[in-house]
């Protein structure tokens, strides 16, 4: 478990990011060591997604982000993913009119063809029910397994930090259990992760701490084994106490 | 919008009153000075380009009520100038039949173009920008075409005599007269149209139709009368054009013009009637000034063209609004005054509206699967669920967006018809929307005169010519928007462009907006996204008031306080169904609800 | 005459195709549809003329000359009138800045190369009794020209991993975005492939066509008609629908004249567009609410 003294993979501080006029994050601090896995948990309209735009530079913002000891200022997503911080969008978005392989290869444009096609057997070793299906369109694969192939792709440049949007969305039970597991092993092999999930059970289950994001700021920072934080979260989504609801 | 609407007064002696509506008029007195005085010179060359640049305008008067309000990409309008010439030397010269009275082929040259307008302006209703600039790129070409085909009308390659107007509008100054005196009425009618319902519904429909929908604006029959209007100018222009050139040949009407109508419009800035008028003067007199740029007047006018898109989109009615460059106070709050509502909410008893089994699937992903809901007047209706579980969907289809597959939504006893947002307004269902749809380059005051719209009784024509009806519902909007302005608290940004707005203050306009069709039911979509504490709070007691002043209110919203704080019945969809439906305390504590919010 | 209608109507088809393409490629890069289509493929012509007739460069070298002139021009169109305009919001300007640095240029070529339309030089020196001069080149060369770059579109989509980032910034460009893919640098590249594309169209297309400013405005139009019909974004049905316009053109032509087949062409694309305003094979439009 990562103490306190080593500096941190990821330093957010005082970030506030939004989409035209309307700001939807203001002050953010967070922190991912190295080898950790971070749940960041929050109710729908909080600001989750658009934090993990704007940490890795799809959206413009304010405040401070350093990775791996580097001031990523003005650092857009192409310079953030070499950096070895990877987004996985929300909605296994990936290209269906290309292969599997194809999908891959391209999550690692720019990397020289040996290495980059060592790599992406690599990432494919991690699911092998796609590397089965390596020729195929994506458009043939399902819901399930398009989420493993966009994890898959975040895993070819062989990232520090691997940030996932909710990998579960639109996933049946045991689907979401595999995607899980597979988070897990690739924690384990020493890649960090910041999760943002919905499912609050299973996100706690795989993670080493967590971060509770409530209109647009944090409310609630843990380690997943405190106790009774499922009620503490509860709480912090709501805003207010459990007891009486205000008169009408 | 435009220059001719006079500043808002709401204070001050009749005298200040008087020259406050000068003040917005003297531009075009002064322009009408000069028109009128110009002969004064007695310079025919000076005349004659003054000439053609009236009729350029007539011809771009109502082009830019096409191009500049309702956003339609006309690039290829120079072909109502060519219909409009022809027909009227064809008629004058005797070609189709006895020869006609000059005055009345130039009534016949508009009729065509009247026509030919609306035949033009048809496929804008279904095809994308693009598209439709290419359509009328080949009308024009093809009408081109004919011309040089159809040789007994035209004359063929050879071309054709125009006619000859007699006195007082005889060649020399009467004609320069006559086309001053119409290109004055293209202005005032466009004018009027530009600063009326009508207008302000384009301009709608040009930077928020779905907005405008809402308000019960319907696209095809306003585009309609736009192309036949704008039509009609660029016939009769066409004839006084045959006239001034006293020989017409269809190279005459070459794409070069069209250009330049269209680069007048957009130089002098959308939503403008003065800033047009100048671009069109401007690009007309320009290449007559200075004889070498006549070879590369096109390549100016295009250049003049990117650098406007590029650096400067609002064009000169941009660059002449001081009103709007005034800095507007920092930290201004929002302040509702609930108490007006009873005098905004006047009308009839309220209704209930319910959905029954509505079912509805995008795709292979059932949205809303089998949703019954109740909204009562006098009632504030909390919808709330995870992302994805139908709430704004639901909404969707009770304001007219989305046709049911199954089931109906009913308010009082009345079906709504599905698939027909633009009649909700008629049954006086308001909404706001997830993110605020509305015209940044328009007034708050104008934004929210568009929630009015169908309140009006006057007809386009009587718009057209501001007959006492048309000045009646123009002040009665005026009124009720100022009105709806108060109780939101906004009534200090009325005269400010929408877009210098913060977006708190963007979500009021929205509702003031909704209030002025006196909603029977009113749909608010996440309105308290963005907003600070405070102004939820306040957000939260308007509504309130607005509920208990009769109206039924439906609230989607992510923000628990809210809800909690003032729904007096809340349901929770999951998944497309109804999880739990109760007071706020009920749900509050009902556990099923808080499992599928924290996700088990 | 039906000889004369099938070669004159495939060769002018197969311009109108590789115009469509133009558009197709300059879309699919940036969601943007540009005026400068038939630009290029005017300055095909002109340009090779003025570099083989004025500046007596032999064919090979001029054709390289004009498709380098392609290019910068495609990479011109792509920084000064599309990436300015794609931040913003008013999705109508795009439509007018292209418009605008098309016209300037059309305007520059009126000027220095002037209003008439002056004959193309024939490229390749064959004997007319020889085989091969069995067919007149003006007619086979713009149908081989669509056939190479058919095939060499088909070659970059399929084998390169250029070609296929392509592909993939034109499905959601938002995921490549995320993924790292330099969005930038490649709309780049697409613009100038798309700039070569219509300078080989009016380069193979000008002994048919001459050289000519007016071309312009003719290719806009006519080069639009097969995406409009085909789709947009789709080269195949681009490649069909030039061809096919351009047998229908030449048959109306024979059949009721220049004037009337001109009319028939825009009222069958009128019909067709109205009936089904995302083409014959495109997608449909997406939720607005």
């Amino acid at each position: 478990m990562p103490t306190s003294a080593p500096e941190p993979l990821l330093e957010v501080a005082g970030l506030s990011a939004g989409y035209g006029k309307i700001v939807v994050l203001r002050d953010v601090a967070l922190t991912v060591g190295a080898g950790e896995a971070v749940a960041l948990l929050g109710p729908n309209g909080a600001g989750k997604t658009t934090l993990l735009r704007a940490v890795s530079g799809l959206l413009p913002r304010t405040g401070q982000v350093k990775f791996a000891g580097r001031d990523m200022a003005g650092a857009g997503p192409g310079d953030t993913v070499r950096a070895g911080l990877v987004h996985v969008v929300e909605g296994h978005r990936v290209f269906t009119q290309l292969s599997v392989f194809d999908n891959l290869l391209l999550a690692g444009y720019g990397l020289p063809r040996p290495e980059l096609t060592r790599q992406v057997e690599e990432a494919l070793a991690f699911f092998p029910e796609i590397a089965a299906k390596r020729n195929d369109r994506a458009v043939t694969l399902s819901g399930g397994q398009q989420q493993m192939l966009a994890v898959a792709q975040g895993l070819v440049r062989r990232p520090k930090l691997l940030m996932l949007d909710e990998p579960s969305a639109g996933l049946s039970p045991v689907l979401v259990d595999r995607v899980l597991a597979a988070m897990v092993r690739l924690r384990e092999a020493g890649t960090a992760i910041l999760l943002v999930e919905q499912l609050i059970e299973k996100a706690l289950a795989a993670s080493d701490r967590v971060y509770a994001l409530a209109r647009g700021s944090i409310v609630l920072q843990a380690r997943t084994d405190e106790a009774d934080l499922p009620n503490r979260l509860e709480h912090a989504y709501f805003g207010q106490d459990v007891s009486a609801p205000l008169a009408s | 919008m435009t220059e001719a609407a006079a500043p808002i007064r709401t204070r001050g002696a009749a005298g200040t009153r008087w020259l406050g509506k000068l003040e917005g008029k003297i531009s075009w007195i002064l322009l009408g000075l000069a028109g009128l005085l110009l002969p004064l010179l007695d310079d025919s060359y000076i005349g004659t380009i003054a000439t053609r640049a009236y009729i350029y305008w007539v011809l771009s008067a109502g082009l830019n009520l096409v191009v500049g309000y309702a956003g339609q990409i006309a690039i290829g309008w120079v072909s109502m100038l060519t219909l409009g010439a022809y027909t009227t030397a064809a008629l004058a010269a005797g070609r189709v039949g006895p020869e006609w009275n000059s005055y009345l082929a130039l009534l016949a040259g508009g009729a065509v173009g009247a026509v030919f307008g609306v035949v033009v302006g048809l496929p804008a209703l279904r095809l994308r920008t693009f598209y439709f600039a290419m359509t009328t790129l080949g009308f024009a070409t093809i009408v081109t075409q004919v011309a040089l085909a159809w040789k007994d009308i035209t004359g063929g390659g050879v071309g054709t005599p125009g006619p000859v107007f007699p006195w007082p509008f005889d060649p020399g100054w009467g004609f320069y007269y006559f086309c001053f005196i119409l290109a004055a009425l293209a202005t005032w009618m466009t004018a009027n149209i530009g600063s009326s319902r009508y207008g302000r519904a384009l301009v709608a429909i040009r930077d928020a139709e779905v907005a405008a929908e809402a308000s019960g604006i319907a696209k095809p029959k306003l585009l309609m009368l736009i192309f036949l209007l704008a039509g009609a100018l660029g016939g009769v222009a066409g004839g006084l054009f045959s006239s001034l050139q006293s020989y017409i040949t269809p190279d005459a009407f070459t794409f070069e013009m069209s250009v330049l109508f269209f680069i007048g419009i957009l130089i002098g800035g959308r939503g403008s009637i003065l800033g047009p008028l100048l671009g069109t003067i401007i690009l007309t007199v320009l290449p007559e000034f200075a004889a070498p740029l006549v070879q590369w007047s096109t390549f100016l006018y295009a250049a003049l063209l990117l650098v406007i898109v590029l650096v400067i989109p609002g064009g000169i009615a941009d660059l002449l609004d001081y009103k709007n460059r005034r800095p507007l106070e920092q930290h201004r709050e929002i302040v509702p005054r609930p108490e007006l509502l009873p005098r905004v909410l006047d009308r009839p008893a309220a209704e209930l509206l319910t959905l029954k089994n509505i079912a509805l699937s995008f795709g292979g992903v059932r949205a809303i699967d089998g949703l019954d809901l109740e909204i009562r007047p006098g009632e504030v209706h909390g919808l709330i669920g995870p992302n994805g579980s139908g709430k704004t969907t639901t909404l969707n289809v009770i304001s007219g967006y989305y046709a049911p597959q199954s089931g109906e939504v009913r308010l009082g006893g009345a079906v709504l018809p599905p698939s027909a947002a633009h009649l909700r307004a008629n049954h006086r269902i308001a909404r706001t929307f997830q993110t605020p749809r509305l015209i940044g380059g328009a007034s708050v005051l104008d934004n929210v005169m568009i929630g009015g719209t169908i309140d009006g009784q006057g007809s386009f024509v009587e718009s057209l010519v501001t007959l006492p009806r048309h000045r009646r519902d123009e002040a009665g909007l005026r009124a009720a928007a100022m009105l709806a302005l108060q109780t939101v608290g906004l009534e200090s940004l009325a005269a400010v462009r929408t877009d210098r707005l913060q977006h708190s203050e963007l979500r009021f306009v929205e509702i003031a907006r909704a209030l002025m069709l006196r909603p029977a039911c009113l749909l608010l979509d996440e309105p308290a996204a963005g907003l600070s504490t405070e102004e939820i709070r306040r957000l939260g007691a308007l509504i309130k008031a607005i509920s208990r002043a009769g109206t039924a209110v439906l609230l989607v919203e992510h923000h628990a306080d809210l809800i909690f704080d003032i729904c007096d019945h809340v349901t929770v969809l999951n998944l497309g169904k109804v999880l739990a439906a109760g007071t706020p305390a009920e749900i509050r504590s009902h556990r099923e609800v808080v499992s599928a919010y924290l996700g088990a | 005459m039906f000889a004369s209608i099938v070669s004159y109507g495939l060769a002018v088809g197969a311009v109108y195709a590789l115009i469509g393409i133009t558009y197709n490629v300059m879309f699919s890069a940036s969601r943007v549809f540009s005026f400068t289509a038939g630009m290029l493929g005017m300055l095909g012509g002109v340009l090779g003329a003025l570099f083989i007739n004025k500046m007596g460069m032999n064919a090979v070298l001029a054709l390289v000359a004009v498709l380098a002139c392609g290019a910068v021009l495609g990479l011109v169109t792509e920084i000064l009138t599309v990436r300015p305009v794609l931040k913003s919001i008013e999705q109508h300007l795009y439509v007018l800045s292209t418009l605008a640095f098309a016209l300037m240029v059309q305007q520059v070529a009126a000027v220095e190369w002037g209003t008439e339309a002056q004959p193309f030089p024939v490229l390749i020196p064959i004997d007319p009794a020889s085989l091969w001069g069995q067919i007149d080149q003006k007619f086979w060369l713009p149908v081989l020209a669509c056939a190479v770059t058919i095939g060499g579109l088909e070659f970059l989509y399929r084998r390169t991993l250029i070609g296929r980032a392509f592909l993939a910034i034109a499905e959601d460009s938002y995921a490549a975005r995320a993924l790292g893919l330099p969005e930038t640098r490649l709309r780049m590249a697409s613009f100038a492939l798309a700039g070569m594309i219509g300078a080989l169209a009016g380069f193979t297309g000008a002994q048919m066509l001459l050289a000519y400013f007016g071309n312009q405005s003719i290719l806009n139009f006519y080069g639009f008609v097969p995406v409009a019909l085909g789709g947009m974004g789709s080269n195949r049905g681009a490649l069909i629908g030039g061809l096919a316009l351009g047998l229908f053109q030449q048959a109306a032509n024979f059949l009721v004249g220049g004037i009337f087949a001109a009319v028939a062409v825009f009222v069958v694309f009128i019909i067709v567009l109205l009936l089904r305003p995302e083409g014959l094979a495109g997608a449909a439009t997406a939720r607005r609410v």
